[in-house]
């Protein structure tokens, strides 16, 4: 059997890699995706105050701190059994959707974008940010840099530090919002929400106006049935910081919507021999292996999958692109809700409707009277036992689960990170693009393991929170070996 | 001349944030005297976050977790610049897996016209155990510390 492996992850031994295995004709018979479990969070936490969590599991990622912040600070709402106030949770969502801003737009030009401005097929040295900049022109380069300055700015004011923020209680937040602070968000949530709607306008021009990249989103390659998951509010709109957790079937209909505390009864975690991290599944629809359809227990949770999972957006301007996304992509209207789409490569699509949604929130919760109440502290007095805090993370449902002793001394610990969520789908995208895409006497190009890796790229997976390391580079290296293993032809590239 | 002082890493993955344990040690020898042209802050992730912190800096001191590939030495120190990181692989943090390459993020600074740092000088220190939380970095990583301080206070002439 020969034998192909991509490293998307880094050059390190032991960290995440694609290993894809040809049979004996040359076309793929399997594909896996190999990501490595760091060891000894939960021991590092047990033994310390609870009221700690908010700052140690910010430091878990490099990558989305704030996340984990706001997950922990719910946890301990809920630990504490403290209810915040209606401002609080206005401040905290402020401060969350300031966070989206700046990671939604990172992914699409920085990573996800490249490939359509730059095509999947060109050289690995140009398809980046620089090449996207040289492309489209300066300018862009420059709102996006001011895109993420703005709104680091507005993270730092409201959560006290620029990238480690500290400002959550339990039951509450630890600094309010001056009105000449208020009024300052306020302006930069209208310039989100511009450029919000030129990222939209960037991606009809380059994506939507190409035939051949809109044949690559819908083409079966990329394509896969499966149930999905996102927080909803009580109209089952999307939400990023709180509400019920649903998940709907592969036909869009609503399977379950549960609370956060509740989700132990729901999701279940798949061992498999070959990788270390666990696979959440439907634990009451079950495990039937990485396959899709109503049968199977697998779930994706991304932005795609938050739009699936709701009836619409909370904000007009979203609305209006997402009832566009899914015209253009051929969902079904039944009973005035749209039928999921399944392309995964319309993730990208969906991340810009989220951009614009966090934009047109934050802009609404920047203007509202509550916003400016000064009591955000509370004093806790109830006898912590155990908490479950989550919100949607931009790469999926993000949960801490902790328990203290009476002291409010942590016992136990366990998070389920917003990549893991998506562990299997991805697994599964992997297979499927390299089963589409490599067949018998096809050449073995960089630009088409560029294009099996797009499959990957989609779900902006993180591994620095799933395996708390980042890499030093990130080559994509393919080795094909024949029956005794030999090494027959190796290609390698450097991506971004 | 401005100069930032940057620690990439995570303090609570053992070796990993070694970078951050030797910011922390310059800025209190920062805080001692009153030289207020040096900032010192720690980071997280490279890319992008990391070029946007540097912006209106003449000198950049960046302190990292370093995985060699060849003569695995944990707490041995490496001292590079940026044409060195263009050429040879990036030190552990300078490349995120949710962002752009430090080098393409600093480019894509100057191509925009940002002011950046054109005095660059990273420190990478051989690490060992970056797959366990704790405090405390492994014997070998924690005895360069007191070196790797003493090698930035001297170019920042502090020492």
């Amino acid at each position: 059997m020969e034998r192909i492996t991509i490293d998307p992850i880094t050059r390190l031994e032991g960290h995440g890699k694609i290993e894809i295995f040809l049979d004996e004709q040359g076309n793929v018979s399997n594909a896996y995706l190999q990501i490595p479990e760091l060891r000894g969070f939960e021991q590092f936490c047990v033994g310390r105050p609870a009221e700690e969590m908010p700052r140690i599991t910010n430091r878990i990622c490099g990558v989305c701190p704030e996340a984990h912040h706001m997950a922990s600070t719910k946890a301990l709402d809920a630990l504490f059994n403290v209810e915040p106030s209606s401002a609080v949770k206005k401040i905290r969502e402020l401060f969350y959707e300031a966070f989206y801003c700046t990671d939604h737009t990172v992914h699409f030009y920085a990573l996800g974008g490249p490939d359509f401005v730059l095509g999947p097929d060109s050289p690995p040295g140009e398809r980046n940010i620089l090449g996207v900049i040289h492309k489209v022109g300066v300018d862009v380069g420059k709102q996006v840099i001011a895109c993420r300055r703005r709104n680091h700015h507005v993270i730092k004011m409201l959560g006290g530090r620029g990238i480690h923020p500290v400002a959550g209680l339990p039951g509450g937040w630890s600094k309010a919002i001056s009105e000449e602070e208020r009024m300052e968000i306020e302006g930069i949530a209208r310039e989100n929400v511009d450029f919000a709607l030129f990222s939209l306008q960037v991606f009809a021009d380059i994506v939507l106006a190409n035939q051949a990249y809109v044949d690559l989103i819908v083409s079966d390659a990329f394509t896969h049935e499966t149930y999905y998951m996102g927080t909803v509010d009580e109209n089952n709109h999307v939400n990023f910081y709180d509400g019920k957790i649903r998940v709907v079937d592969p036909n869009g209909k609503e399977y379950v919507k549960y609370d956060a505390k509740d989700y132990a009864q729901h999701i279940a975690e798949r061992v498999e021999p070959w990788t270390y991290l666990k696979f959440p599944y439907l634990k009451n629809v079950g495990w039937n292996g990485f396959v899709d359809g109503i049968d199977s227990g697998v779930y994706c949770a991304t932005p795609l999958s938050r739009l699936n999972a709701a009836d619409g957006m909370a904000t007009p301007k979203a609305q209006e692109h997402y009832e566009q996304m899914y015209e253009t992509l051929g969902s079904k209207k039944i009973n005035g809700n749209y039928t999921p789409v399944h392309h995964r490569l319309a993730t990208h699509w969906a991340r810009l409707i989220e951009l614009l949604y966090a934009a047109e929130r934050m802009l609404e919760l920047s203007k509202d009277p509550e916003i400016n109440d000064p009591n955000v502290r509370v004093t806790v007095t109830n006898t912590p036992t155990e908490g479950i805090g989550s919100v949607e993370a931009p790469r999926g449902t993000l949960t801490h689960h902790y328990k203290t002793d009476e002291n409010g001394i942590l016992t136990k610990v366990n998070l389920i990170v917003g990549t893991t969520n998506n562990y299997a789908p991805i697994a599964m995208s992997v297979k499927k693009a390299a089963q589409s895409l490599i067949t018998k006497g096809t050449p073995i190009t960089e630009g088409l393991l560029n294009t099996v890796e797009m499959a990957f790229r989609n779900y902006d997976p993180c591994m620095s929170c799933a395996t708390h390391s980042l890499p030093g580079q990130m080559p994509l290296e393919i080795t094909i070996r024949d029956h005794n293993g030999d090494v027959v032809e190796k290609q390698s590239q450097y991506i971004e | 001349m401005k100069t930032l002082v940057v620690g990439l890493g995570n303090p609570i993955l053992t070796d990993d944030g070694v970078g951050v344990k030797v910011a922390y040690e310059v800025e209190q020898a920062v805080l001692a005297t009153s030289r207020d042209d040096i900032d010192v802050i720690e980071a997280s992730a490279g890319g992008l976050r990391l070029m946007e912190m540097m912006i209106g800096y003449d000198r950049l001191v960046l302190i990292d977790a370093f995985s060699s590939s060849n003569g695995h030495q944990p707490g041995r120190i490496h001292q590079l610049t940026f044409d060195d990181l263009r050429e040879i692989s990036p030190t552990q943090h300078s490349t995120c897996a949710h962002d752009t390459s430090f080098v393409t993020a600093i480019e894509m600074g100057r191509t925009i016209g940002l002011k950046l740092p054109t005095m660059i000088s990273i420190y990478g220190i051989e690490v060992e155990n970056l797959y366990e939380f704790g405090d405390e970095p492994t014997p070998a990583v924690a005895a360069a510390i007191p070196e790797a301080v003493a090698a930035v206070l001297s170019e920042l002439h502090l020492n």
